[in-house]
């Protein structure tokens, strides 16, 4: 098959290019767990923001990406570093995923059980990490699942700005009206996306409470 | 000045609870003794939940006061006020992630004990409330609805509370289970003699468990009466529960296995 | 609590790994190049003459769409050397105007790159990739024109046809028929760059935008007018290299000094023809460049 032997003879450019790929994707939903656990833990504790910050998440969800890209490349220090921009935007785009699911998750733990966990002089932190946390943690994954895929997928664009990854031979083969080049970027692409998923869904499994 | 041995471990002082618009408790006074029973009895949105979480502070009163071993209990670190009661609730509210071990652990690991100490109180409890000692790496899940609720008292004694909270802990379980569960319970406090104060709306269960009887309606404490004077009592709202229960209510009434 | 210490080894394993993916470089060269036929026939170029004179292996980034693809791609050290041209990396990148002194916007060129992004510029190639206005050779023949300033007065008799850029750049069209008081029959037609010979050969239009080394200049017997006024800027043709990549094999200075002034106008116009017009291999065309040449550091 001509896109297998494209792949095996250029292989150190597609793994090159994936590693860009992960980098991008895994950095990115890195800063979003951070930003987004403790922003839906949060929310499920306050309900009153609940509102105005799974609003601001989803408007953000809205922006095509390409349009994000673009109007943040006239931001300055963020502008002149492609990477640092498709970084931003990817971690912009997994923040709602994540930010629900926590809310959902933490709200989803029984009341009877936090009541008791209360009664019996847990600290708020205590109760946080080791009862709230724990028995969220799957449907929290299950955010973090969606907000890979997503990446993986909005990361193939960021090549449009220069930012590498493997959108970069998706557009070359577009330039060079080469389908084995266009595939040799998608392809790869596709399967991180599959292995991601099935990767943290496994990770899901093993850790859904009982 | 109050003799030290018969001062009131829990005490309300005209304690009133008020939510947006409803008086849920109003004009509340009451004391618990050391090594008592007091029973909370009452139908449905009587108020006695809200009383019993009075005490360990999941509810703040509106006015008046609470006090707990002599101390208003608002002036207490709020934690250390909750390890020293034990709080037993509804279908148990054991942590489904906690093998029943780490749940009964869980208070004394926090207070430091060293590992030895919790596996062998953990072992003790799970003798104290009838329990085989395989259960202690069981889940929850896999347990039946009388074993879990065994496993809720064994967890709120862990840590050697004086006082025990507990908030209708036998009303989800089949008749048989629960009659097996108030038998152990008597034979428990004779053993301990803990303070405790149990929320209940079953008037057998009242008679047969409690030292006093507190019966309240509609936010307000009605009256606080033995077993015994509870079932001659003419008090309206007394002979009206005593009515609704029906017959073979004497032979509860008399403490001791029936 | 005791399930995350299982997980915690596989966390840090994936975080390390995470890690390595960041963007690193090997004992190895990356060249980049743009999407179009020279920029990747120079591209090329610098890619054998590395090969061909030093142990380096060469790893080739072409088809980077555009010139803030590239420049994004050379700060972050995914590649590392690339064929720009000195008046767009002064317009686009430096965002500076142009004059019209060659070697004086190659020096500024020069100097705020290495003093800004740790950049620096290998010698020209040798050619001038500016715009390039042309008509029919034979027009130009019998008429007698040369420049562009004698071609002005015959336009009110021409069509003129440009690409959408040229169109829309307010130093492309705007700016030319101002300096060269052009006035058309009527407004210029767009059209793709790729067909504006074509259109020109066949009489669609009189007079052309397009590159200069465009290769069917000489195939379809086309003629430049002399840009005697100055208008456009010098777009020479030059290797971007990390000043890094430098320091750390010397070695490829003496070979980018090498490709120094090796390229004329018409040389160029050649290359880009033969894979362009005939659809030949650049590679095959590009080595037969360098064999031809005989370079050697």
């Amino acid at each position: 098959m001509n896109v297998v032997r494209f792949l095996l003879h250029n292989q150190a450019q597609v793994l090159e290019l994936t590693a860009e790929h992960l980098w991008l994707v895994g950095i990115s939903t890195l800063f979003a767990m951070l930003i987004g656990i403790p922003l839906g833990i949060v929310i499920a504790h306050r309900p009153r923001l609940n509102k105005p910050v799974l609003a601001g998440a989803n408007i953000i969800q809205t922006i095509p990406s390409l349009a994000l890209f673009g109007f943040l490349l006239p931001v300055p220090w963020l502008g002149e570093r492609s990477d640092r921009l498709a970084i931003l935007a990817l971690t912009l785009y997994a923040l709602l995923p994540i930010i629900r699911n926590t809310y959902t998750g933490i709200c989803g733990v029984d009341p009877a059980v936090l009541e008791a966990g209360r009664g019996m002089g847990l600290t708020k932190s205590q109760l946080l990490f080791q009862v709230e946390l724990p028995l969220a943690v799957s449907v929290i994954l299950s955010g973090v699942r969606v907000a890979v895929v997503i990446a993986v997928g909005l990361a193939t664009i960021a090549a449009a700005i220069g930012a590498g990854g493997l959108g970069e031979f998706i557009f070359r083969g577009l330039a060079m009206v080469d389908n084995r080049v266009i595939l040799a970027g998608a392809i790869p692409a596709a399967i991180l996306a599959l292995l991601a998923d099935v990767g943290v869904g496994w990770l899901e499994k093993r850790l859904r409470a009982r | 000045m109050p003799d030290p041995a018969t001062a009131p471990v829990i005490e309300f002082r005209d304690v009133s609870f008020r939510v947006a618009d409803t008086q849920v408790l109003a004009g509340l006074t009451l004391q618990v003794s050391s090594g008592e029973t007091l029973v909370l009895l009452g139908r449905s949105g009587s108020g006695k939940t809200t009383t019993l979480k009075l005490i360990n502070r999941l509810v703040s009163p509106t006015s008046g006061e609470v006090r707990v071993n002599g101390m208003p209990n608002c002036e207490v670190d709020v934690t250390r006020l909750r390890r020293g009661m034990g709080y037993v609730i509804q279908d148990a509210g054991l942590f489904p992630h906690f093998t029943v071990e780490r749940n009964i652990g869980l208070v004394p690991k926090i207070e430091g004990w060293p590992k030895e100490k919790i596996r062998a109180r953990t072992q003790e409890l799970l003798q104290l409330v009838g329990l085989a000692p395989e259960i202690a790496a069981r889940y929850p899940h896999q347990l039946s609805g009388g074993q879990r609720q065994r496993v809720g008292v064994a967890r709120a004694l862990a840590a050697n509370p004086e006082i025990l909270l507990m908030d209708e802990p036998f009303a989800a379980l089949d008749p048989l289970t629960r009659d097996d569960l108030q038998r152990e319970f008597l034979l428990l406090q004779q053993r301990l003699h803990k303070t405790v104060v149990f929320v209940t709306h079953d008037l057998r269960e009242a008679l047969r468990l409690g030292s006093r009887i507190a019966l309240m309606e509609a936010g307000k404490l009605v009256t606080v009466l033995s077993p015994e004077e509870f079932v001659k009592s003419t008090d309206p709202w007394a002979a009206a529960y005593v009515r609704a229960f029906g017959d073979g209510l004497e032979s509860a009434a008399k403490r001791g296995t029936s | 609590m005791r399930r995350w210490r299982q997980f915690l080894p596989g966390f840090v394993l994936s975080l390390g790994f995470l890690l390595s993916c960041a963007p690193q470089h090997a004992n190895r060269v990356v060249v980049g190049s743009k999407n179009f036929t020279e920029s990747f026939i120079l591209g090329e170029v610098i890619a054998q003459q590395i090969e061909q004179h030093t142990n380096l292996k060469v790893e080739r980034r072409f088809y980077l769409a555009g010139t803030y693809i590239c420049q994004q791609a050379i700060l972050s050290g995914r590649i590392d050397i690339y064929p720009e041209y000195t008046g767009t990396a002064l317009t686009a990148v430096l965002k500076q105007k142009a004059s019209a002194d060659p070697s004086d916007v190659y020096q500024r060129v020069k100097g705020e790159y290495e003093s800004r992004f740790g950049l620096t510029l290998g010698p020209a190639f040798g050619f001038n990739d500016t715009f390039a206005m042309e008509i029919r050779g034979e027009d130009a023949r019998r008429l007698g024109l040369k420049t562009l300033s004698q071609a002005a007065g015959y336009a009110p008799h021409w069509r003129a046809g440009f690409g959408y850029e040229f169109m829309e750049r307010p130093d492309g069209y705007q700016g030319l028929a101002e300096t060269y008081g052009l006035h058309f029959a009527e407004p210029p037609r767009i059209m793709d760059l790729g067909l504006l010979a074509r259109a020109l050969k066949d009489r669609q239009i009189d007079f052309a935008g397009g590159n200069a080394t465009d290769g069917l200049i000489p195939a379809l017997d086309l003629f430049v007018l002399a840009d005697d006024r100055h208008y456009f800027p010098p777009y020479e043709a030059v290797p971007v290299v990390r000043e890094q990549l430098l320091h750390d094999h010397p070695e490829l200075r003496s070979i980018l000094g090498a490709l120094g002034h090796t390229i004329s106008d018409s040389e160029m116009q050649q290359m880009n023809y033969a894979v362009d017009g005939q659809h030949r291999d650049p590679q095959e065309v590009v080595r037969e460049f360098l064999r031809r040449k005989n370079l050697s550091p």
